[in-house]
């Protein structure tokens, strides 16, 4: 009950802060529009009076018919007669005919040929477009051009015609004075037509004399009283003017000097009365025998001519009547605007108290907006403007703004007229147009007031992430490909265009300058899709080039310090696996690199332990040997202990080399050194052993130096171990050939033997404890090929081993050192 | 009674057979199991050099060695299983004169305890008699009035072409001579199949002079370059 009731209290609110607010609006605009252009917004009562004296177009109409007076009166040509002459102002103006000067029956050639050099400039433009259009081949268009050129030719034939049967009938007055009988003439003709008017009373009188009177309720001696029914005189003295309203005089020179305060199309502006008497605006001597009085009335009415005899009747120019008559009409509708403003007013105070309430409805509002797509609230808005546009349209008060929206591109003075035609427009645009306009700004401040990024919620951003999305899952080269094809399409679609177009061309449709702007637009949006197509592809290429960096690193065995570089976008998961592939090898390195230091920890400790048992076993043994009395078979026995015991001696450092060696844990002393020499020594230090042996060695070693980077005294245990090997095992006479060649930036040592025992082709020689033979029982470790591999690989140099048949070879290659 | 040695070792066999092997040499041999014991042995008795092990129980050998160098300047020889290298340098830069990797060669041990004795014994002096006429290294000196080698005192018969090769040795402790140039300067003839015939030499030489000739300490080969006379740091 509670919740509904705040709800309704709400709706109610909101309905009243609505309303309120649409009407305070519409009826101020009402108000604006309708007001007289002299009152003032806060002159309420003036605004409301009615009073149609109170427009300053009263003031213009006064004061034209003044000086058409003043003109009458001195005996000058109306034509000629200061402001507001015969022809151009009259009847021209939008505001329709105010003011009612003579018919312009007086002709004049010289505007006559005005018109007809405009009319031929005209043709002439005429006759340019046309041509053009044939050029480009619009036809239609052309023809209409052909239409209007001739619709010319036949005004200008006519202007011709006028202008010379006035030259010829002698009446075209041309730049000479018109006779004071004619210039009488108007003058008379002038106050015919316009005496039956009562609304406006004057009397015109000149020396004392009365020239021109529609009343005797006026008298020229400079009585003001006003007539019953008359509230407004005007009353000039040859040196003054007087104005008597209501019965109170208007002050109306001020401080003596007169000001063009403004220009008509700023109306609203209360401006000095263009009459004479001003310090910088005197009389002349002739005005001085002038007297005018002139008199309006408060209600004018309307005054129809009925002299039958002079050709038919009709209305008098009226022009106070019409005046009042709209003014009264404006009045009604500012009373109307005033009561809506004023509801609208009570309905947003009443609607105050709820405003928190309503600030929840603007919540709600704006959550139904954050719902409407970007493009939607555009698509409104433009609708809206068209609304307003309607109603501007339609309310007829658009004046001539297309047509001076034309004029811009034509005239320079063009832009200041659309600004003054667009305050022209606003200020008398309909009230509903006002509303419109209000609630859709109201309607966008909120949205940013709620919503504040309303780009967010976009249409096209919705297509894109969805579609962005959707093909974050697709492999690469599927994105690529669709990439690729969009493209494809792109440029099908624009060459289709073109093509198109040319062919239109040469059918010769449409007109150049569409097609230009379609050429220009494709060209760009094709351009743009080229660009950013090119721009994810450069993304994806550069991804690529990251990630095989990534893989060459990890090739090289660099796992760590690598996790910051990342690829994004279309390679994101192939970066991720590869990062987990990354992660496991980093992990079963590093488990690899551990238990290979356990196990060389274990075996380092392993050999400490025989080492002491050993040292024992040793040191009796050879107190054994020293043992002179020992029976021979015991000797023996003594022997073959000294023998093993040596053998687990060197079994034990083996192990222990070879562990450490091949845990990368081996101290090494890296020089620079030559290879051959290395042989050579290695040779002579064996000297006795190879001598001592049934084989002889044979090498093949270059004269020059071949410089290696190396451990010296590691790669001796190697060829040391290299020779013994062949030694032990060749065939007994035969030949181990020991040969050192370079290839390129290689040098590779090789030695080779024939062996003594068939060679097992499965066998792998250089693993731990490997022996050609098994049964044999040599003072070797049987780790002999396992040191030399380890201890050449751990000097940076190959270690290989081949069999062909007999014939064992071990090949030792470094690089040459530069 | 020879000099009085102190054997150190926790391993009781191990101090039985050096001590034999001592014994046999002439030397009395003291025992101890422990680095404690060591230090208190040494506080009672002229000893005038220990062999000790490096681990044992109680006080292992290098705090033991570093307790023992505080007071007394007698050779020490370490003994460990430890083979490396390190482990040598450590027990080196300790104090120790000399380091024996287990298992030990019986006649290098009894040689090494000799050569050390020697030089503590009877050439305490030995660095006032160095002049410009004697180039020391280690416990080699050679005479170059005389052209003699000694080694721990005593002559080295050497003969004339290995004389000239440890002179030049001498002089240039250090240096390493490829075999070529060896050649040259101790043959004065152009160099031919030099590698082989100076090796030869130079292992003859080893064996009068090096203690252990399998490993030597002094004429060493460095490999694919040349051969050097090692400059011992130690010159006590």
């Amino acid at each position: 009950m509670d919740t509904k009731w705040k709800s309704r209290k709400n709706a109610i609110s909101t309905l009243f802060f609505v309303l309120g607010a649409s009407l305070l609006l519409g009826g101020m605009a009402g108000i604006m529009k309708y007001k007289p252009g002299s009152v003032r917004l806060w002159q309420v009562n003036e605004l409301f009076s009615g009073d149609y004296q109170n427009n300053y177009r009263f003031q213009d109409y006064i004061t034209g018919w003044f000086w058409n007076f003043l003109t009458m009166a001195a005996g000058g040509s109306l034509k000629e007669s200061w402001g507001y002459g015969m022809d151009g102002y009259w009847g021209s103006d939008y505001y329709g005919g105010w003011g009612d000067a003579p018919d312009t029956w007086d002709y004049d050639w010289e505007a006559w040929q005005d018109s007809m050099d405009e009319m031929v400039d005209i043709y002439e433009e005429t006759e340019e477009e046309w041509d053009r259009l044939q050029n480009e081949g619009a036809w239609e268009e052309a023809k209409d051009a052909l239409e209007r050129m001739k619709a010319y030719e036949e005004e200008i034939r006519n202007l011709q015609e006028m202008i010379q049967s006035e030259m010829g009938a002698g009446r075209g007055y041309g730049l000479k004075e018109p006779t004071q009988e004619e210039k009488d003439k108007i003058a008379q003709e002038y106050h015919e037509r316009i005496k039956g008017d009562k609304n406006l009373l004057y009397l015109i009188s000149y020396e004392d004399q009365v020239l021109y009177a529609n009343t005797d309720l006026l008298s020229g001696d400079g009585n003001m009283t006003a007539p019953k029914g008359y509230n407004f005189l005007l009353y000039f003295d040859g040196e003054k003017v007087r104005i008597i309203k209501d019965g109170k005089e208007l002050d109306i020179y001020g401080d003596g000097y007169y000001r063009e305060e403004s220009s008509w199309q700023e109306a609203g502006e209360r401006r000095n009365w263009y009459v004479p008497g001003y310090l910088n605006f005197p009389v002349d001597e002739g005005m001085k025998k002038v007297k005018i009085f002139l008199a309006a009335a408060k209600e004018p009415v309307l005054y129809l001519d009925g002299s039958y005899g002079t050709g038919g009747n009709g209305q008098y120019n009226n022009s106070l009547y019409w005046m009042n008559y709209y003014c009264q009409e404006n009045r009604e509708i500012l009373k109307k605007e005033a009561v809506y403003f004023i509801l609208g007013l009570v309905l947003l105070l009443s609607a105050f108290p709820g405003r928190k309430s309503r600030r929840e409805m603007r919540a709600k509002i704006a959550g139904i907006q954050a719902k409407i797509w970007v493009e939607g609230k555009l698509l409104l808005m433009v609708g809206l403007l068209f609304f307003v546009f309607i109603i501007i349209k339609c309310s007829k008060q658009d004046y001539g703004l297309w047509q001076e929206l034309g004029e811009i591109y034509y005239y320079e003075y063009g832009f200041t007229n659309l600004f003054i035609y667009g305050k022209e427009i606003l200020k008398n645009a309909h009230p509903a147009a006002w509303i419109v306009l209000f609630w859709g700004i109201y309607l966008v401040f909120n949205d940013f007031k709620y919503n504040k990024k309303i780009w967010n919620s976009s249409l096209c951003g919705k297509l894109y992430s969805t579609f962005s999305v959707k093909s974050l899952s697709w492999p690469p080269a599927r994105k690529m490909a669709l990439r690729n094809s969009t493209l494809f399409v792109g440029a099908t679609c624009y060459v289709l265009l073109l093509l198109g177009m040319i062919f239109w061309r040469i059918r010769g449709y449409g007109n150049n300058r569409l097609i230009f702007v379609l050429v220009v637009f494709g060209a760009a949006a094709f351009l743009l899709t080229a660009y950013f197509v090119g721009r994810k592809n450069m993304e994806t290429a550069k991804d690529m080039e990251i990630i095989s960096g990534y893989i060459s690193e990890i090739r090289n065995g660099n796992y760590q310090g690598i996790e910051g570089k990342a690829a994004g976008h279309d390679l994101q998961k192939v970066m991720a696996e590869l990062e987990d592939i990354r992660h496991g090898l980093e992990e079963a390195v590093e488990e690899q690199l551990k238990s290979q230091k356990m196990k060389v920890e274990l075996i380092a400790n392993v050999s400490h332990d025989i080492k002491t048992p050993l040292t024992s076993i040793i040191s009796y043994v050879q107190f054994l040997k020293q043992e002179e009395e020992l029976p021979e078979h015991v000797k023996d026995y003594v022997k073959i202990l000294d023998e093993k015991s040596q053998r687990l001696k060197n079994m034990v450092q083996d192990v222990f080399a070879v562990s450490k060696a091949a845990s990368g844990e081996l101290p090494m002393h890296m020089e620079k050194l030559d290879f051959g020499k290395l042989l050579c020594q290695t040779m002579a230090d064996m000297e006795e052993q190879i001598e001592g042996s049934q084989v002889s060695f044979r090498t093949d070693l270059p004269e020059s130096p071949v410089m290696i980077m190396a451990d010296g005294q590691r790669m001796y245990r190697v060829f040391q171990n290299l020779f013994q090997n062949a030694i032990q095992y060749s065939l007994a006479g035969s030949r181990v050939y020991v040969t050192l060649q370079t290839k390129g930036v290689m040098a590779s040592a090789s030695v080779k033997n024939a062996s003594l025992m068939e060679l097992d082709k499965e066998k792998d020689f250089a693993e731990r404890f490997t022996r050609g033979d098994e049964s044999r029982t040599d003072g070797g470790s049987g780790l002999g090929l396992a040191i030399a591999q380890s201890f050449t690989e751990a000097c940076g140099g190959e270690f290989l081993w081949e069999t062909d048949a007999d014939l064992f070879v071990v090949k030792v290659s470094f690089r040459i050192a530069e | 009674m020879g000099e009085c040695v102190l054997v150190v070792d926790d391993d009781r066999e191990i101090v039985k057979a050096i001590s034999i092997l001592l014994k046999g040499e002439g030397y009395e041999v003291l025992k101890a199991y422990d680095g404690l014991q060591a230090l208190d042995i040494l506080s009672t008795h002229p000893v005038k050099l220990v062999l000790i092990d490096v681990m044992m129980p109680k006080l292992d050998g290098l705090s033991a060695l570093m307790r023992i160098r505080e007071k007394q300047n007698i050779p020490i020889i370490v003994l460990s299983a430890k083979s490396e290298d390190s482990d040598k340098v450590l027990g080196l830069s300790m104090g120790a004169d000399d380091y024996v990797a287990k298992p030990y060669n019986p006649q290098e041990l009894a040689a090494r305890v000799k050569s050390h004795l020697r030089r503590y014994t009877s050439l305490g002096d030995i660095h006032t008699r160095r002049g410009e006429d004697e180039i020391v290294n280690g416990r080699l000196s050679f005479k170059t009035d005389e052209r003699v080698l000694y080694a721990d005192g005593e002559a080295i018969r050497l003969t004339a072409t290995e004389t000239k090769i440890v002179e030049l040795f001498m002089r240039n402790l250090g240096r390493v001579f490829p075999a070529e140039e060896i050649y040259r300067r101790v043959w004065e003839e152009e160099a031919f199949a030099s590698e082989k015939t100076v090796m030869v030499h130079i292992r003859r030489i080893r064996e009068k002079l090096e203690l252990n000739p399998k490993e030597p300490e002094y004429i060493k080969v460095v490999w694919g370059i040349g051969y050097k006379m090692e400059k011992q740091e130690k010159c006590n």
